[in-house]
């Protein structure tokens, strides 16, 4: 009885022995020797692979050898035993798992635990680290976030209010629920990615509960948003309720993430937290002005009599309010709305072509901001002229539009009341 | 010996040399001996750890628990009715005997404050082999006062944070003449259980993985096999199953994977790249998984290897080796470690202590400062000062409470082994671990018999034609 080993090595040279003997191909051996060696007076042990010409002397040199075997075999000549090693690294690789099968010593300690053991393991030794305290607070905060995420956002929101530097911009509240939902989604996206690093510090089991706490948290937040949304279309001064939605993902991004990623969500939070600041801002003076305003225009313009008298008051209060906006247009950087003199023109009940200037919401972005601007301001001081006829109107709207049109290029002085 | 273990029975070496015959058919596997196992390294494993505290309170412990030593030491050497004084309570002229840490005032030594002091005008120093110089000079510390040695005491012999005691006198100008000193000397030693056979165990050091010499490759492969039992014929075999356990000392990691750039470089070009680190530890991985299929394996980290900085460098986290650490086998021990092995202790460093020690005194031997170190009592005096270590207050881990039977140190330059006797009758067998990645050479340690024996690991190169290979060491 003998270990398989050395039924392999047997083999081995068994098949080189009748190569050799068919005088087939050329084929090289490399050898195995070990023994003890003496070598300035201390002895040890060596174990070297020689190449088939330098066996003889490596045998001599030994003082006992303690055996000899065929190592490998090849076709050329090996000059350097770089490639064996790369071989055998090669097949040491593909059959990692059963390395031992064809030892020939057994180790009854060395059976791989399952990896429930190896968690419990790893539980039980391992003091637990910060990372996984924070983690487990986390979780924690997840369980509990359904109750406290409301109030725990408002404060938040207004604790932040001072904060925030950036000053608002022009929206709507259509406007704002359009935003809402880019945000959501980005926040729905934003805790997927997150939850890698997390699960990457955990065993897979453990992993897998805050996978499926946040995605589910994730979900109701998506739930919820998706119908407070419905709620705040209609009324235009529904501010809260879009707050406490974006207080919700707000919250959302603190608590799936990470560390690192608190930063991002900080910002996105500064972000998120100067919009609805910004529109708060606008807000206020948009009810005082634009709710005035908008539904009174409104009816006076389809029908065809203009009313002289309110417009220019209407006129004068928009000057300054597209100024203010425009002021404030000019520090965002995003894609915004704001409101924006325009003309239209339209065939009214009697049949007459007639060109209204008014205010209109439109879509815009930073690049556009100086050159828009300079168009509503030499359009303001035209249309406030009375005009009495309707043709007469027709004219001077036609001819304001004439002007407008041509004064759009020149330089407008309200350049100087611009960014400063 | 090793050699003799394995040699076969009937004496022909060209068994492996034939034809695989009939008998054959049955392989027979050898078991691998279980040696009885027990880690007692807990004194170096940090729990919560807490930088807020001065280094001073390790000096304070150090001085309380090793003074009592000392004094018995003393009373020993010099008599019982020697006087041991307080540097406080000194007389002029008096011959009495003090006990204290040493001081090693060095010119050469890198100050960070001479560094950064305008007066100065000093440029960074470059680092050096050696900190010694002729102007060394040696201090005495106890508890409240310092006081300058000068005589019969080798200034280079000693490092910093040594605790000794001193014999001899003051003199006029305010330094001692030392006469004659001590140190605390081996501590007592448990009785080792006698083995009936041959037992042996592995130790390893200096691996160098993932460097960009992969000279020794292929003899670490060898060392794998011929210990998982895939090489060599029966009688080699047999051998083989006779290690018990394999002791990796640390440097399992090549120093060229410490990536000194990544802090100095800027994010955006080192945030796709890799650290070297990781493909080296994915090796590291794969290597233990084929050694803990088959033998009980400690391992130890070293200075290169991706743990923390300071004494005691706590173990290797299991997460960086999701192929082996499933394996029971697998023993991921902190450096220093201490284990007991079959009632044989063994304890040693991955060499950080003693290459310090090597850079501040004039002792060469990597052997010699072991023995010194043992003498002293503790195994890294030069932790705080000038080896990085963890703000102890509470005890220094350090100090040696019980004599180990095996007493090593990883990474040294070359194999060294010696076996010392105590005052009390302790045997000690110091090994100095050679590193793999330069000199391919292992230690096997027989339980039974205490002795050690270097075994080496050698392939042929293109460079071997001319020379006979076993004159090159690789």
């Amino acid at each position: 009885m003998v270990p398989p080993q050395c039924v392999y090595f047997r083999m081995l040279y068994h098949y080189l022995d009748q190569k050799r003997k068919e005088g087939s191909a050329r084929l090289h051996a490399t050898y195995l020797v070990s023994g003890k060696f003496v070598e300035n007076g201390t002895t040890s042990h060596k174990v070297s692979v020689v190449r088939e010409d330098q066996l003889e002397d490596a045998k001599s040199k030994m003082s006992l050898t303690v055996s000899v075997h065929v190592y490998s075999v090849q076709k050329a000549v090996l000059k350097d035993s770089g490639p064996l090693y790369s071989a055998d690294y090669d097949a040491v690789k593909e059959n990692l798992r059963n390395c031992s099968r064809y030892s020939a010593i057994r180790c009854a300690d060395a059976v791989p635990r399952s990896s429930a053991e190896v968690q419990q393991a790893c539980e039980t030794t391992q003091a637990p680290p910060p990372e996984t305290e924070q983690i487990k607070a986390n979780h924690s905060n997840l369980a509990s976030k359904p109750t406290s995420k409301q109030p725990k956002g408002i404060m938040g929101m207004f604790a932040n209010k001072n904060v925030s530097k950036n000053q608002d911009s022009s929206k709507e509240i259509k406007l704002e629920q359009k935003e809402v939902t880019p945000v959501v989604e980005t926040s729905k996206t934003k805790p997927a990615p997150k939850t890698n690093p997390v699960t990457n510090f955990f065993a897979k089991q453990a992993a897998k509960k805050p996978d499926k706490s946040i995605k589910e948290e994730v979900e109701i937040a998506q739930t919820s948003s998706s119908v407070d949304e419905k709620p705040t279309s209609p009324p235009p001064k529904a501010e809260t309720p879009v707050k406490e939605e974006l207080a919700k993902d707000a919250v959302v991004e603190k608590d799936t993430s990470k560390t690192k990623r608190l930063e991002h969500s900080d910002s996105e939070e500064e972000k998120n937290e100067s919009r609805r600041k910004k529109r708060r801002r606008i807000k206020k003076p948009e009810p005082d002005s634009s709710d005035d305003e908008v539904i009174p225009d409104s009816p006076p313009q389809l029908q065809e009599k203009r009313d002289p008298s309110p417009s220019p008051e209407i006129q004068v209060k928009k000057e300054p309010v597209a100024v203010s906006h425009s002021d404030e247009l000019s520090d965002c950087k995003r894609r915004k709305r704001r409101r924006v003199l325009k003309s239209r023109t339209f065939v009214d009940d009697e049949g007459c072509i007639v060109t209204e200037k008014d205010y209109e919401s439109e879509s815009y972005s930073e690049t556009e901001d100086d050159f828009k601007f300079s168009q509503p301001t030499p359009k303001n001081p035209n249309p406030p002229k009375p005009s009495t006829g309707k043709k007469e109107e027709e004219k001077k709207s036609k001819k304001a539009a004439a002007a407008s049109n041509k004064s759009t290029k020149q330089a407008s002085i309200m350049g100087f009341f611009q960014k400063k | 010996m090793f050699s003799e273990v394995s040699a076969p029975q009937e004496g022909s070496c060209s068994l492996l040399l034939c034809r695989p015959g009939s008998e054959d058919q049955e392989p027979s596997v050898f078991d691998r001996v279980k040696p009885a196992y027990s880690p007692c390294s807990e004194r170096f494993k940090l729990g919560e750890r807490s930088f807020n505290r001065q280094y001073a309170h390790i000096y304070a412990t150090r001085l309380m628990q090793m003074s009592p030593l000392l004094t018995e030491r003393a009373q020993q050497k010099w008599g019982a009715d020697v006087r041991i004084r307080k540097l406080c309570d000194l007389q002029m002229g008096e011959q009495c005997c003090i006990v204290g840490t040493l001081f090693k005032h060095m010119e050469l030594q890198p100050s960070i404050l001479k560094e950064i002091s305008e007066e100065h005008n000093l440029l960074p120093q470059p680092p050096r082999t050696r900190y010694i110089s002729e102007s060394d000079e040696l201090i005495l510390e106890d508890e409240l006062q310092r006081i300058k040695l000068e005589g019969n005491i080798d200034v280079d012999k000693f490092v910093t944070g040594s605790v000794i005691a001193i014999y001899g006198a003051e003199k006029n100008d305010g330094k001692f003449t030392v006469d004659d000193f001590c140190t605390a000397d081996l501590p007592p030693q448990a009785p080792r259980t006698t083995l009936s056979s041959d037992r042996f165990v592995l130790l390893l050091s200096g691996l160098g993985l993932g460097g960009s010499h992969a000279d020794s490759m292929l003899a670490l492969q060898l060392l794998v096999d011929m210990v998982t039992g895939h090489l060599g014929d029966q009688g080699e075999q047999s051998g083989a199953s006779t290690i018990s356990r394999v002791l990796l000392a640390g440097n399992l990691l090549s120093q060229s994977t410490q990536d000194k750039d990544a802090s100095t470089k800027a994010k955006y070009l080192t945030k796709k790249t890799q650290a070297g680190t990781v493909d080296a530890m994915r090796l590291l991985d794969e290597m233990l998984m084929q050694l803990v299929s088959s033998v009980p394996v400690d391992v130890m980290p070293g200075q290169y290897d991706p743990t923390n900085y300071t004494l005691p460098q706590q173990p290797l986290h299991h997460c960086m080796f999701p192929l082996s650490s499933s394996y029971p086998t697998l023993q991921l021990a902190s450096n220093p470690h201490q284990a007991t092995l079959d009632g044989v202790r063994i304890l040693g460093t991955s060499g950080q202590n003693v290459k310090d020690i090597q850079k501040y005194s004039s002792m060469d031997s990597h052997l010699e400062i072991l023995e010194n170190t043992l003498r002293l009592r503790h195994l890294a005096p030069t932790a705080p000062d000038t080896l990085g270590c963890y703000p102890f207050y509470l005890k220094d881990p350090f100090i040696l409470e019980e004599c180990p039977h095996v007493y090593f140190s990883g990474n040294a330059p070359s194999y060294q082994a010696k076996r010392i006797t105590g005052a009390e009758g302790q045997e000690v067998l110091l090994v100095a671990i050679p590193e793999f990645s330069s000199t391919q050479t292992a230690c096997l340690v027989n339980l039974r018999t205490l002795e050690c024996e270097p075994i080496r690991f050698s392939s042929f190169s293109a460079g071997d034609d001319e020379e006979s290979e076993m004159n090159i060491s690789h």
